[in-house]
């Protein structure tokens, strides 16, 4: 089981209970008078015999305020999910919290900013990269580039799954697209570790069919659900904080009542993704105060209310070019309020550029940080030994020192995080050895972990399975004339 | 015998300050010769200054290792100086934080490695006046002042004791090295020092340098 960090520290609450019953409150009034388009008959049909108003025409599912609660009570709190080695099963539950890497399209150069496609044996080197990094407990799906030199578009999530069981022992979540779900299932069973499966709302208010298929294909495998609406504040969704929350509410949890309808007590987190637009150029604002707002509230309803693990996947992008000053800000900011407020799960390392690029030097970086925030959460502890209350007495006034006390050596080690890649010399030593920045040493320590980290191989039987469902993909998508 | 010998190396390396001197007692009451115990504690401190240097042990480890000498050679120094021998020392250092400036911490890590190295150690440590150094040096004969400022403005009382040193006459007879963060070779030359340390791990090899001892 990962470990991952244990929340000791209360979670931080942003809204009062009156608050919190009013987003709720307006959410069921949303459900029921508004309703959600599933663009799914399979989907409508089971909502109609739950109790929902269903127009077929038109396909919005009107629902009931009652169906809507029953599925809330019977998500459970929390579940395990199997990985590929037992250290590795994950254990998602409000006490723990799971960071993840990033996705993006392409790989960053860090000296000039310049982005190139990758090719799968980058790929497979960012995903083993990862599975050395102690702050990735999970590997987020199409990750670490979603798009590669040598795989066709169709094939990309595929291929992606497959490069993930070979690359990390970790769990990892299966995407959506073009019925990529059946051969990411099937990759996972081969392999014999479960994945979070997905379904992505097209907001406002639509899910759209692949989504749906996907939902059914993975809780068919029995794998849980990550269920998230993702609305752009001011283009899908109310430009306000409390009307984005209220709608992406009735999104996440028509998902939830779609799931829970198909299998009741079938274990789901629910994923909170909104970001406000940029209004100068219509791109997404990421990094934005809208977004860390948006996500406390969430995180305070899903876990006081509804009592469903959150995952935040705000802090995953940054508006930054380049690994710099900005790009920790705006990664860190989210990614900091996410812990503090109660998430479960944070997507966090190594994207720079928007959703462009990923860069294992800012993956190196990000773990760092990742380590700091989840230290948060666990706070730290009070009892005889810590309050060293005698040590005090001991020590006295100046010139007294506690350096040379064994309390000192016992406990630093324990108290202190002390990063692997952040300049910590004096100014002296720094200019000494070369002036060597926090990029140097991460590239030296991306480049020491490819030459040592190793990951335990399939077994030939598993390498075989994995191949014949690959090819299996591709007599699918050519019979369909995408290949 | 020999088990004592490596039990006093024992304490060093597990830092076990409690029973320091108990197993330093217990070591010269059962005959070991107390020139080869102070042997095995500085061969053990050494062991802890190589390692702080390479950078597998750490600042609470350096200084717990020197606090369990500073209880264990006490005891060992007495059955020297009854045994009527003379303990053999690479040379003495004269150290301390100038006046004005009550940072210890730096000053502290070079006076354990410099201990640690084999060198008589006499440390006035923080807050020093100019005379209390010359005094020292001329009382000790040392062969090495070594002196820290860890702040701009107290970095010229460097300069005021070199000037000191200068006008008591004893300046040919010592060398003197200084350190700390706002120090730089330029500085160092500007004051009259012979030499600067960066950290204290180099502060040591300047000092070994300076005395001619490979």
């Amino acid at each position: 089981m990962r470990k991952g960090f244990i929340r000791k520290l209360e979670p931080f609450r942003i809204l009062s209970n009156a608050q919190v019953e009013y987003i709720h409150s307006s959410t069921l009034e949303v459900l029921e008078k508004t309703g959600i388009k599933l663009e799914s008959d399979r989907a409508l049909k089971l909502l109609k015999e739950n109790g929902c108003r269903v127009d077929f025409e038109i396909k919005v599912v009107k629902f009931p305020p009652f169906l809507v609660e029953e599925a809330i009570r019977s998500a459970p709190s929390s579940f395990s999910v199997k990985a590929r080695i037992p250290e590795d099963d994950l254990h998602i539950s409000p006490s723990t919290l799971y960071f993840m890497p990033a996705a993006g399209a392409k790989l960053h150069d860090e000296r000039t900013g310049k982005l190139s496609i990758a090719t799968l044996e980058q790929n497979n080197q960012g995903v083993r990269l990862c599975d050395a990094l102690e702050t990735v407990d999970f590997q987020a799906s199409y990750c670490p580039f979603f798009e590669l030199k040598d795989v066709k578009p169709v094939m990309l999530l595929a291929e992606s799954q497959a490069s993930i069981a070979r690359n990390t022992t970790r769990v990892s979540r299966g995407a959506q697209a073009t019925d990529s779900f059946i051969w990411e299932a099937r990759i996972a069973n081969a392999v014999g570790k479960q994945l979070i499966g997905t379904i992505e709302g097209a907001a406002p208010l639509c899910f759209p069919e692949d989504a749906i298929n996907a939902a059914f294909e993975y809780m068919d495998n029995g794998f849980p659900i990550w269920a998230t609406g993702g609305s752009v504040m001011g283009g899908s969704s109310p430009v306000t904080v409390a009307g984005a929350s209220i709608s992406n509410n009735a999104e996440t949890l028509a998902a939830i009542t779609l799931i829970q309808c198909y299998r009741r007590g079938h274990p789901v987190i629910a994923n909170d993704f909104v970001i406000p637009m940029d209004m100068e150029s219509g791109n997404l604002f990421f990094g934005a105060i809208g977004s860390g707002f948006h996500q406390m509230a969430f995180n305070q309803i899903y876990r006081d209310l509804y009592r469903i693990p959150t995952s935040n996947a705000m802090a995953a992008f940054p508006n930054s070019k380049l690994i710099d000053y900005q790009n920790a800000f705006e990664k860190t900011h989210l990614a900091m309020s996410a812990a503090l407020s109660g998430a479960s799960m944070i997507a966090f390392l190594g994207s720079v550029s928007q959703e462009l690029a990923w860069s294992p030097l800012q993956a190196v970086i990000d773990n760092d940080s990742a380590n700091i925030i989840g230290r948060y959460i666990e706070g730290f502890e009070i009892n005889s030994d810590t309050a060293a209350i005698e040590l005090i007495s001991e020590v006295g006034p100046s010139p007294g020192s506690y350096l040379g006390k064994k309390h000192t050596r016992e406990n630093w080690k324990k108290e202190y995080y002390v990063p692997k890649v952040f300049d910590r010399l004096s100014y002296q030593d720094w200019e000494r050895t070369g002036k060597v920045s926090v990029i140097d040493k991460a590239k030296q320590r991306a480049e020491e972990i490819l030459a040592e980290h190793n990951v335990k191989p399939l077994s030939d039987d598993e390498e075989r399975q994995v191949r014949k469902i690959l090819d299996d993909a591709r007599a699918y998508y050519m019979k369909k004339g995408l290949l | 015998m020999s088990d004592y010998i490596q039990r006093l190396k024992d304490i060093v390396t597990d830092f076990d300050i409690d029973n320091a001197q108990a197993v330093a007692k217990e070591a010269i009451e059962s005959g070991v010769d107390p020139v080869a115990a102070a042997a095995a504690l500085t061969d053990a401190i050494r062991q802890v200054g190589d390692a702080f240097g390479k950078g597998d042990l750490f600042l609470p480890d350096l200084v717990c290792a020197s606090e369990v000498l500073k209880k264990a050679f006490p005891v060992i120094n007495e059955a020297i100086e009854k045994s009527g021998r003379k303990q053999a020392s690479l040379g003495k250092v004269v150290i301390g934080t100038v006046f004005g400036d009550i940072h210890s911490i730096g000053k502290g890590m070079v006076a354990t490695l410099l201990y640690a190295a084999g060198f008589k150690v006499i440390d006035l440590g923080i807050n020093v006046k100019g005379d209390d150094f010359l005094k020292a040096v001329k009382e000790e004969n040392a062969d090495v002042l070594a002196m820290s400022a860890l702040l701009t403005t107290t970095a010229m009382e460097q300069k005021k004791v070199i000037q000191g040193l200068k006008d008591a006459g004893l300046r040919d007879r010592v060398k003197v090295i200084v350190g700390g963060s706002p120090i730089n070779q330029e500085f160092a030359d500007s004051i009259g020092a012979d030499a600067y340390g960066a950290t204290a791990p180099e502060g040591v090899k300047v000092i070994k340098r300076l005395l001619g001892i490979e």
